[in-house]
């Protein structure tokens, strides 16, 4: 099926499954006006979307920047600022048409121009500008077209064309050559536009009344969709300490915040005044191996860590209970999810570990988990597993630094540490191939020996890249989790569920990788 | 006494510039770099790279030192890494909160600290002076950070009286302020306070002591103008050189009690900037603290030289 | 003759100074305990026991556990330990290193400026500030946080030697020594410090309970001595989120740390008094 037909019957059928009931009209707010106050729980360093991956900068950002593709509510790739999108036979070129009559929030009408000078900024300093490597280059035919050429062919250039991670933002020509981290003034196409950022503190958004919304849509979905700005204003709020973001919900200061934390939940729940909403599958907790780093040089000394461990225990202390267990690096809901490998999960098992110690001539030799301080579930994952291998005879120590140490020591050395604590967030999210990047070199997380990725792994990864048919592409995915399990190249733990919360008069409000502000309303 | 405090003001360049350099030196030995702090957590190293790229941090150290010096020597200290926020504006932004709640605490020290210390040496040995002087002791023994905490749990969550935590700037809301203010300022004045009670203590001692007193008690003045004209005139002198540390102690102790209570001040932004590697931030931030610490003593000096005139320089 | 009626004088001063004698016991009990830690607290203080966590205080756990169900006993008598030597490794790197800067500063004029400087430039530094920059480039291991609170107080011993040398460098006795041809170790040693040592013993034991103090602000801002470690501020650090459910998490450790630091005040408070030749002369 070519890909531009594909997208469009896509995009349909998720806008006539969005619809509320049966009706097909579009969303319309039931109110408009209002302040919406949001406590959002880190800093932000800059609001130049195309040079930050942070979590922070994207919360706000993408509410006022859009792109020509993005992905929808199940992680789909769909237009936005683009019509349609037709892909060339020989899969070397992608056409794609703009929609008319947007606006920037400056008044100006975007063409094409615009476009073009959006991706020239993102080659030049795009936080993640290895996108466009297999891009020759980009043309603008006329006012509504764009058309980029390929140097040789990607299945999968449309995957990391709409993905969220470090969006190809759309802004007006006029800032193309601002430098990297300096363009403090975004102006974007989005509903909400920005009224003023004070650092460290908060960040004030309006309505843009000159927004159009994409008629392809009927709701909002994911990044995208038929998006409405009900609020009058939305102040994104810095609120750095999790019990004043509770303090704030429950006085009502602030009317949502971005993190609950689990303890809080329970009193919470009792608050009629507040609704409690779950974000399943947030983040992946995870324990990346060290393989060029005796004892976990050794396979049978990795199987018998995988085998003692017990994803519940951990899991229940790294979250306060809040968690689900995961096989593998995707999570059911989504399109690409498998249990390939699923017999090396949860195994816990201790006699099993004992009998892989001795098959391996284990000798006692320190097992060094590299834990940090800074973000809790990583350092209580930690501590539990230390507790299980004690169990079964290993010698497992606690490492423990702060977080941009434990990147740096895994970065770049391949000594000291045995296993490493993090979370995969954006990655997991964005799909199987964002994911098991961090599987090959370079930067495998389990810091394969002399450097040399693993030859199956590395086949099976070609394969997700190069074959032609999304069947094939998701049958190399399935192969190369079941390798990387079986052979303990990581060991994720299970999924984190994070907890947002709303005043009950706010409605509308789904939890998402970013909160969106379009499509939420106050009841009356 | 122009010509001293340019002296002074001479004399202590040397030392900022030994600062800025065991400054530059530290932050930059610390492992790990800011472009990890910055990327977020789910980055990937092609990210990192790239923003240690773009933030110039992986050129050679000598030049990155020349770099600073020369934007200081302009007035230039920086942008923060973390906040995107010009050091300068980010720092003041941040002093008046700081100031604002050492200045009630000082307030409070001098109050209760001078109060209390003067009326222990006037009633020496009697129960007032040892209940006193049993407070100073427990006042400097206790944590400050063990005593916020109580607080908080008692006045904050069990009585609801007061917030967890927070600010509200005095000019938005004095009432607000005050509430917000109220535990920080008492938990930060309590070691200052336990301090000034027993050094006045022991200097209006032995100010009452001197032969001068005993001629003016003789002469038939009241008591009360024996204590305030001439003991506590007189005590006052080698007080203020201990203004001087305790102004230093404030500012050490506001790092503690800024991170309990939420308060955006200078404690704050400085720790945060060490523990993320905002390089130019401690940089910039560090310089202006010491450079101010070293303006107040210099202050202080000049104080004490005004008011004792047995100083002669 | 005289110098044997001289050391009973002091000692039997000491012994009968109330709160000296006070601060000696709240010590000792502190500095027993820690020496005890392997007989009285058995139980491994980094022992996790998910089933027990958020025990309040009673027979079976005399302090109750926290949130990952381990001992609060356990863990507090052996922070005691760490305290403790953590305190007197502290005071032990200023007695050595900052007599040594401040008796060469006070005695030797042309060393004077030059090291008061870098002293002055040291100082300028908030205390806290200074401690958390230099744990954060050496590690957070405990060898690296004595490192780093010494480099943070040796200024301040030092400058009180030096105050003391450079009075005492003017004495009638060490002009005369000089002029009888003494060497200046030899004055060093026999005449001037000797004298100096009385403001010195009154300073560390200050300095043992800010050593402790600050430790345990660092552990509770979280960049001390590295977790699990249960050191007192780590641990009310972690009991910081549980303040309202399990109370008892932060109030023992911080009664124990109040304990400390009275009973080193009470001592240097004591020693002042009868070290202090002024008060001396008065009494």
């Amino acid at each position: 099926m070519r890909r531009s037909l594909f997208i469009a019957l896509a995009a349909t059928a998720v806008s006539c499954l969005g619809g509320i009931g049966a009706k097909a009209d579009p969303f319309k707010c039931p109110h408009v006006g209002g302040d919406f106050v949001f406590g959002q729980e880190a800093n932000i360093n800059t609001l130049d979307q195309m040079t930050s991956s942070t979590i922070s900068t994207r919360n706000i950002a993408m509410n006022i920047y859009e792109s020509l593709m993005t992905r929808d509510e199940n992680n789909h790739p769909i237009l936005e600022l683009a019509a349609s999108m037709d892909e060339a036979p020989d899969h070397l070129t992608y056409t794609f048409k703009l929609r008319q009559g947007i606006h920037f929030h400056n008044g100006k009408l975007m063409t094409s121009a615009d476009v073009v000078a959006s991706f020239d900024r993102y080659a030049k300093v795009g936080n993640q500008r290895s996108t466009l490597d297999n891009v020759d280059r980009w043309e603008a035919p006329d006012a509504q077209t764009f058309v980029i050429h390929m140097k040789r062919v990607q299945p999968t250039f449309i995957d990391a064309l709409s993905s969220f991670s470090v969006p190809i933002v759309i802004i007006p020509s006029e800032n193309r050559d601002v430098p990297a981290q300096q363009l403090t003034k975004p102006i974007g196409t989005g509903p909400y536009q920005l009224v003023e950022a004070i650092p460290g503190s908060a960040v004030k958004l309006k309505r843009y009344d000159g927004y159009k919304p994409n008629e392809t849509f009927q709701q909002r979905t994911g990044f995208g969709g038929y998006k409405q700005a009900c609020f009058d204003t939305v102040t994104f709020r810095i609120v750095t300490e999790p019990g004043a973001r509770v303090a704030g919900l429950q006085t009502g200061e602030l009317q949502g915040v971005e993190d609950v934390p689990a303890k809080s939940v329970p009193d919470l729940k009792n608050d009629k005044k507040i609704t409690i909403l779950p974000l399943k599958n947030w983040w992946i907790q995870i324990a990346n191996p060290n393989t060029s780093f005796p004892p976990t040089d050794n396979l049978l000394v990795r199987k018998a860590i995988q085998a003692a461990l017990d994803m519940d225990e951990i899991m229940d202390a790294a979250s306060d209970g809040n968690y689900q267990l995961n096989v593998g690096f995707q999570y059911p809901n989504q399109p690409d999810y498998t249990d390939a490998g699923k017999a090396t999960y949860n195994i816990h098992d201790p006699a099993l570990a004992k009998k892989y110690l001795a098959e391996a001539n284990y000798q006692g030799e320190p097992v060094i988990l590299l834990t940090n301080k800074d973000y809790p579930p990583m350092y209580n994952s930690a501590l539990v597993m230390q507790q299980q291998l004690q169990a079964v005879g290993i010698n497992a120590q606690m490492k423990v630094v702060d977080w941009p140490t434990s990147v740096q020591m895994m970065l770049n050395t391949t000594e000291g540490w045995n296993f490493h604590f993090t979370g995969w967030g954006t990655q997991p999210a964005l799909g199987a191939l964002a994911t098991m990047q961090f599987l090959v070199q370079p930067n495998a997380t389990y810091k394969p020996k002399d450097g040399k990725d693993d030859p199956d792994v590395l086949a099976a990864w070609n394969d997700m890249n190069t074959l032609p048919t999304p069947e094939g592409r998701q049958e190399a995915f399935a192969r190369m989790q079941k390798l990387v399990l079986e052979r303990v190249y990581a060991v994720p733990f299970g999924s984190f569920t994070k907890v947002q919360a709303v005043r009950s008069n706010v409605q509308g409000f789904v939890p998402f990788r970013i909160p969106r502000m379009a499509n939420v309303w106050f009841a009356q | 006494m122009g010509s001293i405090i340019a002296q002074r003001l001479i004399g202590s360049i040397p030392i900022l510039v030994i600062v800025s350099l065991i400054t530059f030196a530290m932050i930059h030995l610390i492992p790990g770099d800011p472009a990890t702090a910055i990327a977020g957590l789910s980055a990937t190293s092609e990210q990192i790279s790239n923003i240690r790229h773009d933030l110039g941090l992986d050129q050679p150290l000598l030049a990155q030192l020349g770099h600073w010096y020369l934007n200081l020597a302009r007035g230039d200290l920086g942008r923060s890494l973390l906040l995107g926020q010009p050091v300068l504006e980010a720092t003041m932004q941040r002093l008046p909160i700081t100031l604002a709640l050492s200045a009630y605490a000082l307030a409070l020290t001098l109050l209760l600290g001078l109060g209390s210390g003067i009326i222990a040496a006037l009633k020496q040995n009697t129960f007032i002076d040892q209940c006193a002087m049993m407070f100073a002791m427990l006042g400097i023994s206790l944590p400050n950070f063990y005593l916020g905490l109580l607080m908080i749990v008692v006045f904050a969550v069990h009585l609801g009286w007061l917030p967890t935590g927070g600010y509200v700037p005095l000019t938005e809301d004095p009432i607000g302020w005050l509430a917000t203010s109220t535990m920080p300022a008492i938990s930060l004045a309590l070691l200052l306070t336990g301090l000034l009670a027993r050094i006045t203590r022991s200097t209006m001692l032995e100010v009452l002591r001197q032969d001068y007193i005993r001629t003016a008690r003789a002469k038939g003045l009241s008591e009360r103008k024996v204590v305030t004209k001439h003991a506590l005139a007189n005590a006052l002198i080698p007080i203020t050189t201990v203004i001087g540390i305790v102004i230093s102690l404030l500012i050490s102790g506001s790092v503690v009690t800024e991170s309990l209570f939420s308060i955006p001040g200078i404690g704050q932004l400085l720790t945060q900037a060490v523990l993320n590697r905002d390089y130019p931030m401690v940089q910039g931030g560090l310089m202006i603290t010491t450079t101010l610490l070293v303006l107040v003593n210099i202050g202080v000096d000049v104080c004490y030289a005004l008011l004792d005139p047995r100083v002669r320089y | 003759m005289r110098r044997y009626r001289f050391r009973h004088s002091v000692l039997w001063r000491l012994l009968h100074h109330r709160l000296f004698v006070l601060g000696a016991i709240l010590f000792g009990i502190i500095v027993i305990a820690a020496a005890l830690a392997p007989l009285i607290a058995p139980l491994d203080p980094n022992k996790l026991s998910m089933r027990n966590k958020f025990q309040p205080p009673s027979w079976n756990y005399l302090f109750g556990t926290d949130n990952f169900g381990r001992s609060l006993w356990s863990r507090v008598i052996w922070g005691a330990q760490l305290s403790m030597f953590i305190g007197s490794a502290v005071v032990l790197i200023n007695a050595v290193a900052g007599t040594a800067i401040g008796a060469a500063a006070g005695y030797f004029r042309r060393l004077d400026n030059m090291v008061m400087r870098i002293n002055d430039a040291l100082m300028a530094f908030p205390a806290v500030l200074l401690a958390i920059a230099v744990t954060a480039v050496l590690g957070p291991s405990v060898s690296d946080v004595i490192i780093a609170l010494s480099i943070v107080y040796t200024p301040r011993t030092a400058r009180i030697v030096r105050s003391s040398v450079v009075v005492l460098r003017e004495m009638e006795y060490v002009q005369a020594a000089r002029a009888a041809g003494a060497g200046d170790w030899r004055i060093l040693s026999r005449h001037v410090l000797p004298n100096a040592m009385a403001p010195l013993l009154v300073q560390l034991s200050f300095l043992f309970a800010y050593a402790v103090l600050t430790e345990a602000t660092l552990s509770f801002l979280g960049v001390g001595a590295v977790p699990p470690t249960p050191t007192w501020g780590n641990i009310m650090a972690e009991g910081r989120q549980y303040m309202t459910d399990a109370p008892w998490i932060i109030t023992i450790p911080g009664a124990a740390l109040m304990i400390t630091v009275l009973g080193l005040n009470l001592l240097g408070d004591g020693l002042r008094d009868v070290l202090d030749p002024r008060l001396r002369i008065q009494q």
